[in-house]
């Protein structure tokens, strides 16, 4: 679809800091949308409170800004009262995992047909840069000024233990295996969940040694290892002594019925 | 779906579901809360299938954000609650408020503060359903004090809500929602639906002028609309830093409801030429309905709507008696607006029956205030 | 086909800079209109899409790019001889 078909040209160029992640993932979904030939106005996009919350106000759709966190339960009522619509929710790690983590994880267990996209920039960046709660131990913030001592969700395993049909988290650095993810995602019926690390340079990477966006990328990189090779098939929990390593890759692909088929409600997918 | 015209003897609560059902409600989303819970059980059983949809959320923030998000689908939505629930869902309310999403939200008041009293009644939640969110904004609020206005108010909270694109609160209370009585479903309930951009009729709704209540753009027909709890234009784009901006969405928020007072207010008047009057709501009223039913010396303003809040009443009561009684099941809410609007209308004399603990004030107690007051 | 970057939109990020696999990028070195240095497409003739019409084999840079700043086009004549 050609830029200006898929974005508002009259809120154009968007207000992402120079390096944003959010851009990148904006560029995966815009090329995912196109290619599954889907149609902006059988869609409607939700956003909670925050940077990447705001994507949805710059998609040329039917779009629903909503309260911190609270973004899953408008998506809920929405998809349920118009079961016709397809639903993507961009939301935040903080918007999604703190304040709607309740939200979240009733949303995987409903598994109401919806695409939640989480940008997970392990901070609070629209504020300037509070700790969140996939900050990780020992790093800067705001509000963490001698180090976090708390330690970090993960977020993708949350939504494959809550039940979530589709599950898959990869980083800004792996554009193309995101584009797929996101594919699969917006096609598979039930809650599917796609986690994106992406670099806040501005507001994270600058208080943590990692000013520059290739810096931020290089650590993804550097950070990553593939899920299916860092866990054996018999163990499937989440291992928070992963010790800093992102763990990226598809995670889980479910058949469960979708809420709207448990309650026989319209046409939905 | 909705049951025939005709006589039952039903409870409060389940009055409520029949009138959110006779004005089209097809999308409940509730969270299990005494007093409320019946309201919830019920359309758990009547919205299934092409009826409607149920929902038991994980907390009642969820059910009114989804309450909210079903509205915008294009479907009369509603939730139901008490106090604690209540004050869960004020950022809500406020969103629901600013982004003009028309919805009902059912509060069956029970003892405050926290978990207080959750089988007794009371009105302490009145003030909190115009303030209880952040910032200005209306509200239209209603108070049944029968079993028949169950109904009857909750078809009203629906048509207002929808008619002027604000939330609607039906502020009932344990004993209004638990007590069981007679109601007469009429053979035709009015009913209004929201003005819809792209949709012609020609309705009440539509006789609304669009400068103060703009066409309601449904998700999903092609608007490309965009909704925001932001401060914003006319055409949603974002301006939280505009001084001009703001102030022309906030007081049209206000004002799309205040000037049309006359409209929604809603009361019922008992022995009006009495020097005595007294002014009460919901079950606070019941006792001064007997007193006044039986002693032409006593009058009755019963207030049915509460919010946007109804001056014109009770200044024309005020212009005409002496003294006035205000009763509530609180500590003195609606009691300080009340005496208000009477002194500046020429009634210096405004007494207080308060009466919290979940008994509504009886005839007995009523009359013994008011000889105290000389009365009778 | 070959990359070419809006100065406009570019942020100067460099992230191009950092992803692209043949090094067809460089950070800028001349401050622009807008108050700092934009990156600039410095080895058009290294990238994997060069001459290369229809399909395009890596995109690294279009899909990386935050700001939508950088667009394929059609190498000129003298361009494609490189």
């Amino acid at each position: 679809m050609e830029l200006f078909e898929f974005y508002r040209k009259d809120r154009w160029p968007h207000v992402f800091c120079p390096g944003c992640g959010n851009g990148t993932v904006m560029n995966c979904f815009h090329r995912a949308f196109s290619e599954l030939d889907m149609k902006l106005d059988r869609t409607a996009f939700v956003g909670g409170i925050g940077c990447s919350s705001r994507i949805p106000l710059y998609i040329n759709s039917d779009a629903l800004h909503t309260t911190h966190g609270r973004a899953i339960a408008f998506a809920t009522g929405l998809k349920l009262a118009k079961p016709e619509l397809k639903i993507v929710v961009f939301t935040g790690d903080g918007d999604l995992g703190a304040i709607g983590g309740n939200h979240f994880i009733n949303g995987c267990r409903r598994n109401v047909d919806m695409t939640v996209i989480c940008i997970n920039n392990n901070i609070y960046g629209m504020t300037g840069g509070q700790a969140s709660i996939t900050t990780p131990h020992e790093f800067q913030s705001t509000t963490t000024p001698y180090g976090n001592k708390e330690y970090p969700f993960d977020l993708a395993e949350i939504a494959v233990a809550a039940g979530a049909n589709y599950v898959a988290r990869w980083t800004t650095r792996n554009v193309h295996e995101l584009t797929r993810s996101m594919k699969s995602a917006l096609q598979k019926k039930g809650f599917t969940f796609v986690e994106v690390v992406s670099q806040c340079p501005t507001n994270f990477g600058r208080r943590n040694k990692m000013a520059e966006p290739s810096q931020m990328l290089e650590w993804f990189k550097e950070s990553s290892v593939r899920r299916d090779k860092s866990r054996t098939a018999a163990v499937d929990h989440v291992d928070l002594n992963l010790e800093g390593k992102i763990t990226i890759g598809e995670f889980v692909v479910r058949n469960r019925e979708c809420y709207e088929e448990l309650i026989g409600v319209g046409k939905h997918g | 779906m909705k049951i025939a015209p005709g006589e039952y003897f039903l409870q409060g609560n389940e009055a409520c579901v029949e009138g959110a059902l006779a004005s089209g409600l097809r999308f409940f989303a509730g969270y299990p809360i005494t007093p409320s819970t019946e309201i919830a059980e019920k359309l758990s059983q009547r919205l299934k299938g092409s009826d409607g949809v149920f929902l038991q959320m994980e907390d009642e923030i969820a059910c009114i954000s989804a309450v909210i998000g079903a509205s915008w689908g294009g479907v009369k939505s509603m939730t139901a609650t008490s106090g604690p629930g209540f004050s869960l869902m004020q950022e809500a309310v406020g969103y629901a408020a600013m982004s003009e999403t028309p919805i009902v939200v059912v509060n069956v008041m029970r003892g405050g503060p926290s978990t207080g009293q959750p089988t007794r009644a009371s009105q302490g939640d009145v003030m909190q359903t115009k303030y209880g969110s952040h910032g200005d904004y209306q509200v239209i609020a209603f108070a049944p004090a029968s079993v028949q206005e169950m109904f009857d108010l909750t078809v009203e909270c629906f048509n207002y809500s929808e008619k002027y694109r604000v939330p609607g609160f039906l502020l009932s209370d344990a004993e209004i929602g638990h007590m069981r009585g007679l109601l007469r479903i009429p053979d035709e309930v009015k009913i209004i639906d929201r003005k819809e951009k792209g949709i012609k009729r020609s309705d009440e709704a539509y006789d609304v002028p669009d400068e103060l209540v703009r066409p309601f753009p449904v998700f999903g027909k092609g608007h490309k609309t965009m909704i925001t709890g932001m401060t914003h234009t006319d055409t949603s784009k974002i301006e939280p830093e505009d001084v001009k901006v703001h102030q022309d969405l906030v007081i049209r928020l206000s004002e799309k409801v205040l000037r049309n007072r006359k409209d929604i207010n809603k009361w019922e008047l008992m022995c009006p030429g009495s020097k005595t009057m007294v002014i009460s709501y919901g079950s606070a009223s019941l006792g001064a309905k007997e007193v006044a039913a039986k002693d032409d010396r006593v009058g009755l303003l019963r207030l049915k709507s509460l919010w946007p809040f109804p001056e014109e009443p009770i200044a024309e009561v005020a212009r005409n008696c002496n003294q006035i009684l205000v009763s509530e099941m609180n500590l003195g809410m609606l009691y300080w607006e009340i005496k208000r609007v009477a002194v500046e209308n020429g009634c210096k004399k405004v007494e207080l029956l308060s009466k919290i603990g979940g008994d509504p004030p009886t005839p007995s107690e009523f009359r013994h205030k008011l000889r105290e007051m000389g009365a009778i | 086909m070959k990359p070419v970057i809006d100065p406009k939109l570019c942020k100067g990020c460099n992230i191009c800079v950092y992803i692209c696999p043949k090094k067809c990028y460089s950070k800028g070195t001349e401050i622009l209109e807008a108050g700092y240095f934009t990156a600039v497409v410095s080895a058009a003739e290294k990238c994997y899409n060069h001459n290369r019409e229809g399909k395009l084999v890596c995109e690294l840079c279009i899909m990386s790019c935050p700001d939508q700043a950088i667009t394929w086009h059609e190498e000129t004549e003298e361009e494609k001889k490189k």
